[in-house]
């Protein structure tokens, strides 16, 4: 398994900014997810389709199962940009809470300010 | 459809350079209003939507009006920065109130007064009047910032004025707040968080009958002249006749002669062309074995 996650692996970084190895992996997992993901898609419909033969089906059922686990769409995990932290990170900017807090009260968050109702 | 469809782009841009010309050649001096259209709205002394400062900052400095021995010297300084060289050239009368409607300043020296194409700009934007009212074009703008909103919408407006659309704005739409909560700290002390928010303000400039060409123009002079922290987003609506079948149908000679070099490389290669038919092909002892793979 682990031999086979070199294979997604890009031969140089591709990455800027923060870099993590949770980081690159992530990345990894996001571009084989991206090169295969229509290939995932053919297999999941010959599996649904019940108009196939069943060996067909049961045939693209065991490709599924066999493709690696970094082209699964589940593997993906946000992380934050600017410490790769994988918890409580805001889809909005893409970072960790706390270091929204810190960017946020640095001002480097356009618009955003303390509030108080 | 529309009253000026027939104008091209040229046209109105003409238009543009034309507009100050009247102006000048016409003015009255208490006269602020451009007597070059007929229309225009009544002109507010107070400039309610200018984000110039000093058109506002000016009628609120009261310095020389709460003094009644304001000399003539002192008046021409409750004028704003770019209207006081042209403004300190001449003394006004000790008798008439040292602080004056903008109006009456704007147009107050006749042998030196600013154009009228820059008076205008310390009064409200002016507008054409919508002949059908029919939108054409839905300009959103937003910004978190009041002012830099503000301003770009009166630079729209204003931008629209001079292109000849009428324009109806700009609609204050709801704002857009998005509020966050975030522990200060670790996990453990929970009970201390923080609130952060932003609020999205948004401007709604609605161009009514222009013609498309214009609005395309103006969209594209906007872009140009683009404000820092504020977004841009347009809707545009192309009208056309209710016979739109006919006008399709009237085209398609135009759209197979745009196709022809197209079209003309798809066929099947002469040297390509096996014999017998398709039947053959697929009963063949070759492609029942591909099958079978």
């Amino acid at each position: 398994m682990t031999k086979m996650a070199g294979l997604f692996r890009p031969k140089k970084l591709d990455l800027s900014g923060f870099v993590n190895t949770r980081l690159i992996r992530d990345n990894n997992k996001r571009m084989a997810f991206e090169q295969t993901e229509p290939e995932r898609q053919a297999l999941r419909y010959m599996i649904r389709n019940t108009s196939l033969p069943g060996r067909v089906r049961a045939q693209a059922q065991l490709q599924l199962s066999q493709m690696h686990a970094y082209t699964r769409p589940t593997q993906i995990k946000n992380r934050c940009v600017a410490s790769g932290t994988a918890r409580s990170v805001f889809r909005d900017f893409r970072i960790n809470r706390y270091q929204f807090r810190m960017q946020a009260l640095a001002g480097e968050l356009p618009g955003v300010k303390k509030a108080s109702w | 459809m529309f009253s000026y469809t027939s104008r091209s782009l040229i046209g109105v841009s003409k238009c543009l350079w034309k507009a100050p010309v009247p102006f000048r050649s016409l003015s009255s001096p208490t006269q602020p209003t451009p007597p070059e259209q007929e229309k225009t709205p009544v002109q507010d002394p107070t400039p309610t939507r200018t984000p110039v400062t000093p058109a506002e900052a000016a009628p609120v400095a009261p310095t020389p009006a709460a003094t009644p021995i304001a000399t003539p010297t002192a008046t021409p300084a409750t004028a704003p920065a770019s209207t006081a060289p042209v403004a300190s050239t001449e003394a006004e009368p000790v008798t008439e109130p040292s602080v004056k409607e903008w109006s009456e300043r704007l147009g107050a020296f006749e042998d030196s007064r600013l154009p009228r194409s820059v008076q205008a700009i310390y009064l409200r934007p002016l507008r054409r009047k919508a002949e059908y009212g029919l939108p054409v074009c839905d300009l959103q703008l937003r910004s978190y910032s009041v002012r830099n909103v503000e301003f770009f919408a009166d630079f729209a407006i204003r931008a629209a004025y001079y292109l000849n659309l009428p324009v109806s704005g700009p609609v204050p739409l709801p704002r857009i707040v998005e509020r966050w909560t975030v522990p200060r700290s670790n996990f453990v002390h929970k009970k201390s968080q923080e609130n952060f928010e932003r609020i999205t303000l948004r401007r709604l400039v609605q161009i009514k009958d222009g013609n498309p060409q214009a609005v395309q123009a103006w969209l594209a002079f906007l872009r140009k002249h683009a404000f820092y922290g504020v977004g841009m987003k347009a809707n545009v609506w192309e009208h056309d006749s209710l016979d739109a079948g006919k006008a399709m149908d009237a085209s398609v000679a135009e759209v197979e002669e745009a196709l022809r070099p197209e079209l003309a490389r798809f066929g099947q290669r002469k040297d390509n062309s096996a014999p017998g038919t398709i039947f053959d092909t697929l009963n063949s002892e070759r492609f029942a074995e591909r099958k079978r793979l």
